[in-house]
């Protein structure tokens, strides 16, 4: 009986929560499949009567032909657009590869080998980690300007790199403590130090691995702070800022609710093909 | 094959000494076993003949070549880990190979080794399975394959059969003291379990405290303790121990001459100890120490009475299988003087006097 009832308000608290995350995704998801006139409307339809993806040939430049013959014109702001798509895949991308590349090795020395001082570095890296990234802003900027930095692609890469690397070490750090005690094995068969971290370490790890690679992924393509003060409205504009730009410039609505969608995309993706080892990995305090 | 020799060797963690000046010699070809306490420094010792830690003082020698500077694998040493370690990403293959890829051997020659080392353990079936899809024997067997496959000089072994059950160990523990004679390869195996000791060790030494008590033969270390620890420490129900001071103002009946033992040692401090089989057991005054039945544990072939003296401290003997005692019963428990051993007040064994007793 109880037993029963639990599932019921486990189910209907389930039912809450989706609606919560997936209501308002919904909604702009099918906005952006409307046309200007159904947007308009009132009531607004729950859902598309004919479904078009004009939005998302516009908001390339694109034009795009309804079965009905009228021509959806191509996006004014596709440049940016594009722009903005492109600057982000770098940014994301180069700040991935760092991370990981300092990562891996710093996480993995924090977690299985002892040396001095470590756990004042230990709190060093916390410090960063718990550092709002606003307090962090302005000496950023005035520094940039000084250094040529402001509106570079290369500024916001090192900038992110000061939150994604201190972040992910820290949850890497319990991971590659829990691996087994595989380097006195590893020692005994032969393995240098190096070796023993490249050929047993990352494969043995590489639930680890692809975690981090997600968490230094996802941060660096939905940074906005940072974009907003050093980037925005220069070419290192990312996707984040520009369509957040737009909402100044009066764009069709289902070119927004498209961009969007553009910017969820990656995210989705990474999020749905790597769930299996986000559940593999159990993070825990690397202060024991 | 190597004859292993440690001279004062010393290791320091911080301000704790690990292992203290120890000298341990260690013959080709023999199974010796590393018993003691947790914490006694015996894993520390063997980490030191692996390689895995630097003494802080003293000599390690393989066949009189000093190898203390030389890294693991240039000792050419294998290693069985507690609860039988492997890399849990590589099958059953790979991680027996894993250590022949630095030997310089080509392909063929590690297939066939392989092959070889899997077939003396009899895994050839499991050698494509990861180790997450073997039993816990299994996996055990897998280790003892990679040790193996590197033909080393010695074996070491950290507590293999710890995480596995009762049964399983006693079918491992023979199949490990086979193989150990078939290859007449020098075995160092640890271990806290003195029944693992007894039963597999060619020589044993005892360690307490980062030192050695005793090393000898199975039957040396249970029949000739030299020390209270080894003697507490060995032996299944534990030996008695009685002090002196307790026993002399027994009142004096008749076959109370074991207890001279004791009083004859003038020191006050001496402790008398004796084995659970060498305890007779009365129901009438024998000479003996009154206690109070305590317990009485069935084994099968025998079982293990447990009294308490009258000074609460318990008492084991071993009596028939048919052996009828309920709790609260008064029992007179007499040692038999010609077993009996005792120990001076820092625990070290006494020159056994002459008795006329028995």
């Amino acid at each position: 009986m109880t037993g029963d009832k639990a599932t019921v308000w486990s189910r209907l608290a389930l039912l809450v929560v989706l609606l919560w995350t997936l209501l308002p995704i919904y909604w702009f998801l099918k906005n952006a499949f409307l046309t200007p006139d159904e947007i308009a409307r009132f009531p607004p339809p729950l859902y598309p009567l004919e479904p078009t993806p004009a939005a998302f040939f516009n908001i390339f430049g694109i034009d795009y032909t309804l079965v009905d013959g009228t021509v959806r014109r191509g996006s004014g702001q596709a440049n940016q657009i594009i722009r903005g798509l492109i600057n982000s895949a770098i940014v994301s991308a180069v700040v991935t590869a760092v991370t990981l590349l300092v990562v891996l090795p710093l996480a993995y020395v924090f977690a299985r080998l002892d040396f001095a001082h470590k756990n004042k570095l230990l709190f060093a890296i916390l410090l960063a980690v718990a550092l709002p990234p606003v307090s962090t802003l302005i000496p950023f900027y005035a520094m940039y300007i000084q250094l040529g930095l402001a509106g570079t692609l290369t500024g916001l890469i090192i900038v992110t790199l000061t939150i994604t690397i201190p972040f992910v070490t820290w949850m890497l750090i319990g991971f590659f403590r829990n691996l087994p005690p595989v380097e006195r094995l590893a020692l005994i068969d032969g393995f240098s130090r190096f070796e023993t971290f490249r050929k047993i370490i990352l494969p043995l790890g590489k639930s680890g691995v692809a975690v981090a690679a997600v968490i230094a992924f996802l941060f660096a393509w939905n940074e906005y702070t940072y974009a907003l003060v050093l980037v925005n409205g220069t070419t290192a504009n990312t996707l984040p800022t520009a369509i957040s730009g737009f909402l100044f410039q009066h764009p069709e609505p289902s070119h927004l609710a498209a961009s969007l969608a553009l910017t969820i995309l990656p995210p989705a993706l990474v999020a749905f093909f790597l769930q299996r080892h986000i559940a593999d990995m159990n993070l825990v305090d690397p202060v024991r | 094959m190597a004859r292993i020799d440690l001279e004062q060797l010393q290791k320091n963690f911080g301000e704790h000494t690990a292992v203290q000046g120890l000298d341990l010699m260690i013959e080709d070809g023999e199974l010796l076993v590393l018993l003691g306490p947790s914490g006694c420094g015996k894993t520390t010792t063997l980490n030191c003949i692996a390689g895995l830690e630097t003494p802080s003082s003293g000599r390690i020698l393989f066949d009189g070549e000093d190898v203390t500077a030389k890294p693991p694998h240039q000792r050419n040493i294998a290693m069985v880990f507690q609860s039988s370690l492997l890399y849990p990403h590589m099958t059953a293959r790979k991680n027996i190979g894993a250590s022949l890829a630095k030997q310089g051997l080509d392909e063929q020659a590690i297939a066939d080794r392989i092959a070889e080392a899997a077939a003396t353990v009899d895994i050839t079936d499991l050698l494509d399975k990861l180790p997450s899809q073997l039993s816990g024997g299994e996996r055990q067997r897998v280790a003892t394959a990679k040790a193996i496959v590197r033909q080393p000089r010695a074996f070491l072994l950290d507590e293999p059969l710890a995480a596995l059950d009762a049964a399983l160990r006693l079918t491992l523990r023979s199949e490990l003291v086979n193989l150990q004679k078939r290859l007449a390869t020098t075995m160092v195996f640890v271990t806290h379990d003195q029944v693992e000791a007894m039963t597999m060790g060619d020589r044993i030494a005892v360690m307490n405290d980062g030192r050695l008590e005793q090393i000898g033969s199975p039957d040396e270390i249970y029949n000739h303790p030299t020390t209270l620890f080894v003697a507490s420490f060995v032996g299944s129900p534990p030996m008695n121990f009685v002090a002196a001071r307790d026993i002399v103002d027994l009142p004096d009946t008749d076959g109370g001459a074991w207890r001279n033992l004791a009083s004859r040692e003038n020191g006050m401090g001496v402790t008398l100890g004796v084995r659970p089989q060498h305890l007779r057991i009365s129901a009438e005054p024998n000479g003996g120490m009154p206690t109070t039945v305590f317990a009485l544990e069935h084994l099968g072939r025998e079982s293990v009475l447990i009294m308490e003296d009258d000074r609460k401290k318990k008492l084991r003997a071993l009596v028939e299988p048919g052996f009828k005692a309920r709790v609260g019963d008064r029992l007179f428990a007499l040692p038999d003087p010609k077993h009996c051993l005792l120990f001076d007040e820092n625990g070290n064994a006494m020159a056994k006097p002459a008795t006329d007793g028995g």
